[in-house]
């Protein structure tokens, strides 16, 4: 298998030349060994160079790579010669020979600066606010093509994107607003106990979700669900050229696949924060039984009295707003995937994000205005 | 981890065995056998619909068949221990037809990928390495620093071999590498599976559609069709079998038209 004496490699030093004898398996298996070895060679002499291949059992490209690269910096790699190898062995080395120039590591491209990073990242977020701006223009434009001409509307897509953003979504939000309904009560009720203000929990409770909690919570829970869908959907369009094939059929892809989601969402929406309300009293309301006394009829008699309409109102008109806003951004991410399929889960990651801060943004906008209205 | 010893006979690089495949009441392969040596270049052809891609995949492991059997390297792919098998992808290459490059890494990263994972590099020689696996697919060392979707579909292609090679394979297995290429593209990429098999030695297997790969650069046809091996031989030997597929295949390239149109992207 090697030399007599166990080697896999010696060197053999005459006049005018040095003699490199490789001998057993050199094998990418076996690369840090062989690479040691060869250290221990020690200093090459500046000399011509003679391969000796003639003990070699086995060789590969990346063995190969190693004795060239070994060898090569000092030596232009044309001056060493190959000699003893079987037919088989000698096409390798010759081969990556020919190669050797091109593996060489190029110098590393320069990384940005702390500095330079961050405002990389700020003049990436203007440029995808920037881009929000003009895909809610473009939106919006038409939008109103429709407005104009009802007969442009996509019916079908609009009432199969009304069940999917809205019919679908019912169980979980019914279900979420639910139990936050009964933990609302159930906190506020601890406190209102102490003072036997057990009554004023119907009014806290009933303001607290129609106004905030429910359009929050379920603009949180359809971005996550349908603006999500519509990024990955309207990618995987773009990716498998779709949204190509739509254009170059003549129809509008924003006709077609953008104003129908818009609109079932500004539809949806509202409606679910319905449920929502529906729900979030309805857990409020077993609790108050259970833990406070109050009785479902006192609960609802209470409520008349307590809750503003206004207030209700007010929740409900948020929605349509949120939906708007989860509804553009979900597209817009979707239609600025690239050519890659990493780019829908990055895009997608990116609109849930993106949603859910802009709803909040947007529910400090209105609590802002609101007071400022006095409402 | 070691490799086995050259010492033992080496058996055939790919041995199938009476392999039949079933999804349901449709049968697409209904006893097919045949044996590929070692160091062979092998193409694998056959109408849309008769199981290539089917056939390949069974023979790297990634589907079953409903019965039959496949040696690889005198593994047997179905029956062998987990461990075993996962010892003997480390011994091919595969790329697929799309190239299926890793797209959150760059090209130099999905070629190291595999050298990190099953060998032991030295670092400073693992640059070097990535660049030779790049230079042997005809790529240029520049080439591994750019993403996945940013190379034409021929480079994309040559990423994926140099992928495939980079764990010194003894058998490449390729699904259509030609589809979807202009025709200069392809006959350099045809050029570099005859070298990889004539310098290296490496058995390749591959699937196509592509006329010229057959008559210019394979040692070896297999024809699928009707579930069963309709051909089997040298390229001259198969243009003469009496199949009615297989005349109208290579009848077409009689009268000279371009069976693959460039396309326009």
């Amino acid at each position: 298998m090697t030399s007599a004496e166990g080697r896999n490699c010696w060197l053999d030093q005459s006049d005018d030349e040095t003699r490199l004898h490789l001998a057993g398996a050199w094998e990418l298996a076996g690369l840090h060994e062989r690479q040691a070895e060869l250290e221990a060679l020690g200093r090459l002499p500046p000399t011509a160079f003679v391969i000796d291949g003639s003990a070699l059992q086995s060789i590969d490209t990346a063995a190969a790579l190693l004795v060239l690269r070994h060898l090569s910096p000092p030596r232009a790699s044309g001056r060493i010669a190959l000699h003893g190898f079987d037919a088989r062995h000698r096409r390798i080395v010759e081969l990556v020979r020919s190669r050797l120039d091109a593996t060489e590591p190029l110098a590393a491209p320069r990384r940005w600066r702390a500095l330079a990073r961050i405002g990389l990242w700020f003049a990436e977020l203007g440029q995808l606010l920037i881009g929000h701006v003009s895909f809610f223009g473009l939106a919006m434009s038409e939008l109103s093509r429709v407005a104009l001409k009802p007969r442009l509307l996509r019916v079908r897509e609009l009432a199969a994107q009304l069940q999917q953003t809205g019919l679908s979504a019912v169980p979980v939000v019914a279900l979420v607003t639910f139990l936050i309904g009964m933990v609302i009560a159930y906190l506020l009720g601890l406190q209102a106990e102490q003072y036997g203000a057990n009554i004023f929990v119907v009014d806290g409770v009933s303001l607290g979700l129609t106004r905030e909690f429910s359009p929050l919570l379920v603009a949180t829970i359809v971005a996550g669900r349908s603006g999500a869908a519509f990024t990955a959907q309207l990618g995987t369009m773009k990716l498998t050229e779709e949204i190509d094939a739509i254009r170059t059929l003549g129809l509008s892809p924003e006709q077609v696949l953008i104003v129908p989601r818009i609109l079932a969402l500004v539809v949806a929406l509202p409606a679910l924060v319905f449920v929502g309300n529906v729900f979030g009293l309805a857990g409020a309301m077993v609790v108050a039984d259970a833990m406070l006394d109050i009785t479902p009829t006192t609960f609802i008699e209470r409520l008349h009295s307590a809750l503003a309409p206004r207030h209700y109102v007010i929740g409900l008109a948020k929605a349509p707003v949120f939906a708007l806003a989860i509804a553009v951004i979900g597209c817009r991410m979707g239609t600025s995937v690239e050519r890659d399929t990493r780019s829908i889960g990055i895009n997608t990651t990116s609109t849930v994000v993106q949603s859910i801060v802009a709803v909040i943004l947007l529910d400090a906008l209105f609590a802002v205005l609101l007071q400022a209205l006095g409402l | 981890m070691t490799a086995p010893t050259a010492a033992t006979a080496p058996p055939a690089a790919i041995e199938v065995d009476s392999i039949v495949t079933r999804f349901g009441a449709h049968t697409v392969h209904d006893g097919v056998s045949f044996t590929i040596g070692r160091g062979e270049l092998v193409a694998l052809i056959g109408g849309s619909g008769s199981g290539k891609s089917v056939l390949l995949r069974e023979i790297i492991g990634l589907l079953r068949p409903t019965s039959g059997r496949v040696r690889v390297l005198g593994t047997d792919v179905w029956n062998a221990p987990a461990r075993e098998l996962e010892a003997l992808r480390r011994r091919f290459g595969m790329t697929f037809q799309e190239g299926a490059l890793f797209s959150s890494l760059d090209v130099a990263a999905n070629v190291a990928t595999p050298l990190r994972e099953h060998a032991r590099v030295p670092p400073a020689l693992l640059a070097p390495l990535v660049n030779l696996r790049l230079a042997l697919a005809g790529l240029e060392p520049g080439a591994g620093a750019k993403m996945p979707s940013q190379l034409s579909g021929g480079m994309r292609k040559r990423a994926a071999i140099a992928r495939a090679l980079a764990l010194e394979p003894e058998i490449l297995f390729l699904d259509e590498p030609t589809s979807g290429l202009d025709p200069i593209t392809a006959r350099a990429f045809d050029a570099l599976l005859a070298s990889l098999s004539r310098d290296l030695g490496i058995t390749v297997l591959v699937v196509t559609h592509d006329l010229d790969t057959l008559l210019t650069i394979a040692q070896r046809i297999i024809v699928l069709g009707h579930g069963r091996l309709i051909a089997d031989g040298p390229v001259q030997q198969v243009m003469d079998v009496d199949d009615p597929w297989i005349q109208s295949y290579f009848s077409s390239r009689r009268p000279q038209r371009s069976e693959n149109p460039p396309d326009g992207a």
